[in-house]
């Protein structure tokens, strides 16, 4: 299950990792990703497939990935970072240029997100889109309702209205712990760029949430899927994938907790999550493979259907189920997308002002 | 009574005179500890003034026995009156006794100065009284120029006299001694004992020790308590003790002695005028001068202590009765004393000492000869119990 | 000559065994920290690692050395969320230390005071936790003390609590000091345990002898001589609640701030390398400076 316990093992992780290593010929592909992202079936089908063991480890956020990537030898073989984050890693220096002889499956993918995904690697020479979704509201629709009555939920206003968000604070409100989107969003809503690196905007982004900040009860990235899903959470800003999975889970736990999902009308974040080779992997053929398997159309349509996010394969479309395919929350319509922005990575300046700010609106000092 | 037994130190003997009012009394005290019996239904009093020992090995209860005084434990049964005030429940900070300890329990984090204000810190006496006392306790311990130092920094000696100050100090009715002398070397024990009865003798108080060094118990007290098994065995003055023990026990714990056991061939009160009682010890025959209620048959034993039994080599005119003939088997010289084990015909030994009154002496016993030994009849004892 | 041959041969030998403690000393305490001062002194830059200059070679030392600057200290005193970190943490590490002497010392007490033959098993009792992680203790008060958590559940069954109320603790600081002092009690149990076992209680009867009522003795003797086992473990304890991260960020709310947090976001959340090291910098120097001066003191004094 997914929580944060699972980030701070990674070192018991990372021993595993190293005595595997040692038992010599096995063939092993150790792969970093989000947590609560993939059908497990698929990498058992791997396996079995190829005979390469699937060393699996999780993070639930992008700064953890960057951290481990930049301090070297992660002793990944496959990670997923996010677009802004992919661009700086490359531009760092961290990945190498994926073999395309390798994955002849790149033929599948979708040339639209292969296109919006080149933003952050140009050429797409560094990368192959995994999953992609939007930032959005995820909220308990009856204790939503008790609380706030007849506001329709389809605007960032029940969250960052500070009368919404008092009412909203007694059955918890969570932000999602992830600073350059949470900004992005908040500048949008106040109508500045969202890509903006401006200080003055940034701080009128920060403002959104100073505004909002003592009835927000926490800030994370992962727990609030079950939170959302036992009740304990009743609004939470979040990625699409992970509210349905809330969703899920509630209805599966047959607790009466009704969960949904909503894109704002005032547009929200498009995010792309890809896949990558770190230049000091040791298993570069493995991971090649592995690659080349995710992008095979029945495969990801089945993580797909299983994380109810969108994934860039086009062709994977016709073995997708039709709630997932058909769910505007997943793949939003033309009119939505059309509203979705993405941003480009920080520099060291301008990300030293956003942490300074994003900690100040955490600690609420 | 004509005759003293020993000498007379001082004339102090308010416990035999029947108007004195005890200052301490134990009244029919027990005290369990679970099943064991520490002491046992025991009475006992004690007068002002006085320099009274609870002497015994350890485990007889005589520790649990001040303890109970001071205040540290609680009788199971009867009561301990002070001045005629029952105690029982006053907590060991709210009765009028000091003790020494036997590890002397010196505060190792104040100086000697500190240790010995404490007790008068809690009674809430002026600065200047306190800075007096001290002074004046210091002084009488000869430890002035030692008053900044800890504990640590002193000599066992020294930290006996610490201790001694310290519980001094307060001017305790009743200063309590649990072995105090116990942790120093021969020499400075002896002096200490002598200092000791000189402090009690100028304050004028009542002192209570427990000791389980006879010797100790002799030099210092008044009186004596011999222990045994949760009971008091015998009180008397340290003479009475040694002289006029009461039972085999008090006689063997006390000092060097013989004792053989025998039987009454003719209990006293048969010859006059002065009461004898004859023994038989298998054997040896003994006459005693002592009015004793033992009756014909009873067994009975004879104690005599070596220094009273006469050495030589030629035989006494009377051999028939109170004289015995063996052989030199060893001999401890002592230095002032030197004792004699002479073997008896029937294996028995017999132990006698002699003064070694000049340097040189004429015919010295030595081993292998053949010996009388012979005794007076105010000698020896006939033991009961 | 049998006592010189065996001078020469115990000199090494002694020798090396005074020499193990400094090996270690350097080798993990004063390398480690040379990096980081290093890294303090450091940019950050999108490179792998996240920081300029990299010292590579002897041969550009006088260039490295030259690009060195103290902008990261700058940067911290200037920005109050720092100096705030340190203060809370510091204010976090007393009352928690405090805590835990309150508590501690009472059940050192009863340790020392109880019969020696349960003694060993007291002690055990106490060093008992240690055999179960600690990450999954502090989880395990996470589902105590969460609103819908055993806490609220036995207080609603007991009636002290309606069945519409919650305990409103987890995420706050109430819960921090609850899982700071749970798991460092035996830290601060041990210390004052073995100070207080070792005590005459001779001693106490004596002050009882003295005139001096129980509670009075306490302060007196027993607390005055303990005062070993009081330090140690207050300084075992103190040291590490100021840097403490795991139980602050599982247990606290997001405005805890503590300086173990802020450097932690520092380097994962933010990953500036340069500016989380001046962060462990000042607060090394911000605890273990007073220590060592305090530890001085106590030399002369003892």
């Amino acid at each position: 299950m997914k929580n944060k316990l699972l980030h701070l093992p990674a070192f018991a992780v990372s021993a595993l990792l190293a005595a595997t290593a040692a038992t010599a010929q096995e063939r092993v592909v150790h792969v970093y990703n989000w947590s609560d992202y993939i059908d497990e079936s698929v990498l058992e089908d791997f396996t079995k497939e190829t005979g390469i063991k699937v060393v699996y480890d999780v993070f639930d956020s992008n700064e953890i990935v960057e951290t481990k990537l930049l301090a070297g030898g992660s002793g990944y073989d496959v990670v997923v970072p996010t677009g802004p984050f992919l661009a700086r890693q490359i531009q760092a220096g961290v990945f190498q240029k994926l073999d395309k002889s390798k994955l002849p499956n790149l033929s599948n993918m979708w040339p639209q997100i292969t296109e919006r995904l080149a933003k952050y690697d140009p050429g797409n020479e560094y990368a192959v889109n995994y999953m992609w979704g939007t930032t959005g509201i995820g909220y308990n629709v009856d204790k939503v309702k008790a609380a706030l009555g007849d506001v329709p939920v389809d605007s960032w206003d029940v969250l960052f209205k500070p009368e919404n968000a008092e009412k909203l604070a007694s059955c918890g409100i969570n932000i999602l712990d992830a600073s350059d989107e949470t900004f992005a969003i908040g500048m949008n809503y106040v109508g500045k760029d969202p890509d903006s690196k401006e200080t003055a905007d940034l701080e009128a982004g920060a403002e959104v949430y100073m505004n909002i900040r003592p009835h927000v009860k926490s800030f994370n990235s992962s727990a609030y899927i079950d939170e959302l899903a036992n009740g304990d959470t009743c609004i939470s800003m979040g990625w699409s994938g992970d509210v349905l999975q809330a969703k899920a889970r509630a209805e599966e736990a047959g607790n009466g907790v009704n969960v949904e999902y909503v894109i704002p009308k005032e547009g929200t974040y498009m995010w792309f999550d890809n896949l990558a080779i770190p230049a000091d992997a040791k298993n570069v053929d493995e991971a090649h493979e592995f690659i080349n398997y995710l992008m095979k159309p029945e495969v990801i349509a089945k993580a797909s259907n299983y994380v109810q996010y969108a994934n860039g394969n086009l062709a994977s479309q016709e073995f997708l189920d039709k709630e997932v395919l058909e769910n505007p929350a997943v793949y939003p319509p033309q009119e939505t997308v059309s509203k979705l922005f993405t941003i480009s990575p920080y520099g060291p300046r301008e990300q030293r002002v956003l942490n300074r700010l994003w900690t100040q609106i955490k600690t609420g000092t | 009574m004509a005759k003293s037994l020993g000498p007379v130190k001082r004339k102090f003997e308010p416990w035999n005179d029947p108007t004195a009012q005890p200052f301490i009394r134990f009244e029919n005290i027990t005290k369990k500890y679970g099943d064991f019996i520490a002491v046992s239904n025991l009475s006992l009093d004690i007068y002002e003034r006085e320099f009274f020992s609870l002497l015994g090995p350890s485990g007889c209860g005589k520790t649990t026995l001040m303890r109970m005084l001071a205040g540290f434990e609680e009788p199971t049964e009867g009561r301990i009156l002070l001045q005629g005030n029952d105690i029982s429940g006053v907590p060991p900070y709210r009765r009028p006794t000091n003790m020494m300890f036997q590890s002397y329990a010196l505060f190792p984090h104040m100086t000697v100065e500190k240790n010995i204000a404490f007790g008068l810190e809690q009674d809430k006496l002026s600065k200047g009284e306190i800075e007096g006392r001290v002074q004046e306790m210091l002084k009488l311990v000869k430890l002035e120029e030692f008053a900044k130092r800890k504990p640590g920094q002193l000599s066992g000696g020294q930290r006996q006299r610490v201790a001694l100050a310290r519980s001094l100090a307060k001017r305790p009715k009743v200063l309590l001694l649990d072995e105090p002398l116990g942790a120093l070397d021969r020499k400075l024990r002896e002096e200490t004992q002598f200092e000791l009865m000189d402090i009690q003798h100028t304050l004028g108080l009542t002192f209570l020790i427990v000791t389980h060094d006879q010797e100790e118990a002799m030099t210092v007290s008044d009186r004596i308590a011999v222990m045994d098994k949760g009971v008091i065995v015998q009180v008397d003055t340290p003479a009475e003790i040694y002289e006029a023990p009461n039972s085999r026990y008090v006689a063997d714990f006390i000092g060097d002695i013989n004792i053989m056991e025998g039987t009454v061939v003719a209990p006293s009160g048969d010859v006059s005028p002065q009461p004898v009682v004859t023994l038989d010890c298998d054997g040896l025959i003994v006459a005693v001068e002592q009015d004793c209620a033992a009756k014909h048959g009873d067994r009975v034993a004879f104690a005599i202590r070596p220094e009273k039994v006469r050495i030589s080599p030629d035989q006494p005119a009377d051999t028939s009765v109170n004289a015995a003939y063996g052989e030199v088997w060893d001999i401890g010289y002592l230095g002032d004393f030197s004792v004699f084990l002479v073997s008896l015909s029937d294996g028995r030994i017999v132990r006698a000492a002699q003064a070694n009154v000049s340097r040189l002496v004429d015919r010295p016993i030595t081993f292998g000869d053949m010996v009388w030994l012979s005794w007076p009849r105010d000698a020896g004892l006939v033991l009961t119990r | 000559m049998a006592e010189i041959s065996t001078t020469s041969h115990s000199g090494p030998a002694r020798w090396l065994v005074v020499a193990v403690p400094y090996l270690w000393l350097l080798l993990f305490f004063a390398a480690p920290f040379l990096i980081i001062l290093k890294i303090s002194l450091s940019d950050t830059a999108i490179a792998m690692p996240p920081y300029t200059p990299v010292f590579d070679s002897f041969g550009t030392l006088g260039n490295f050395v030259s690009q060195l600057d103290l902008e990261n200290y700058f940067f911290l005193a200037e920005d109050a969320l720092y100096i705030q970190s340190y203060l809370s943490s510091l204010r976090m590490a007393f009352i928690s230390t405090f805590l835990l002497l309150v508590i501690g010392y009472p059940m050192a007490l009863a340790m020392a005071r109880a019969p020696s033959r349960w003694r060993p098993t007291l002690v055990m009792l106490v060093i008992l936790p240690f055999w179960t992680s600690f990450l999954i203790r502090v989880y395990a008060w996470i589902g105590i003390l969460k609103p819908e958590g055993l806490l609220t559940v036995f207080l609603q069954t007991i009636g002290l609590m309606g069945p519409d109320e919650q305990v409103q603790v987890y995420r706050t600081d109430i819960a921090v000091f609850i899982g700071i002092v749970y798991s460092y009690l035996p830290f601060m149990v041990l210390p004052l345990y073995s100070a207080l076992e070792k005590m005459d209680g001779t001693l106490l009867e004596a002050a009882n002898d003295l005139g001096c009522p129980p509670l009075k003795a306490f302060w007196k003797i027993t607390f005055p001589l303990s005062m070993p086992g009081v330090i140690a473990g207050s300084l075992i304890c103190f040291i590490p609640i100021a840097g403490e991260f795991v139980i602050p960020d599982l247990l606290g709310g997001p405005d805890t701030l503590m300086i173990g947090k802020t450097l932690w976001t520092e380097f994962f959340g933010n990953r500036d390398w340069p500016l989380a090291s001046a962060v462990a910098v000042l607060l090394l120097l911000v605890l273990v400076v007073p220590i060592m001066i305090f530890q001085k003191q106590q030399q002369k004094v003892g």
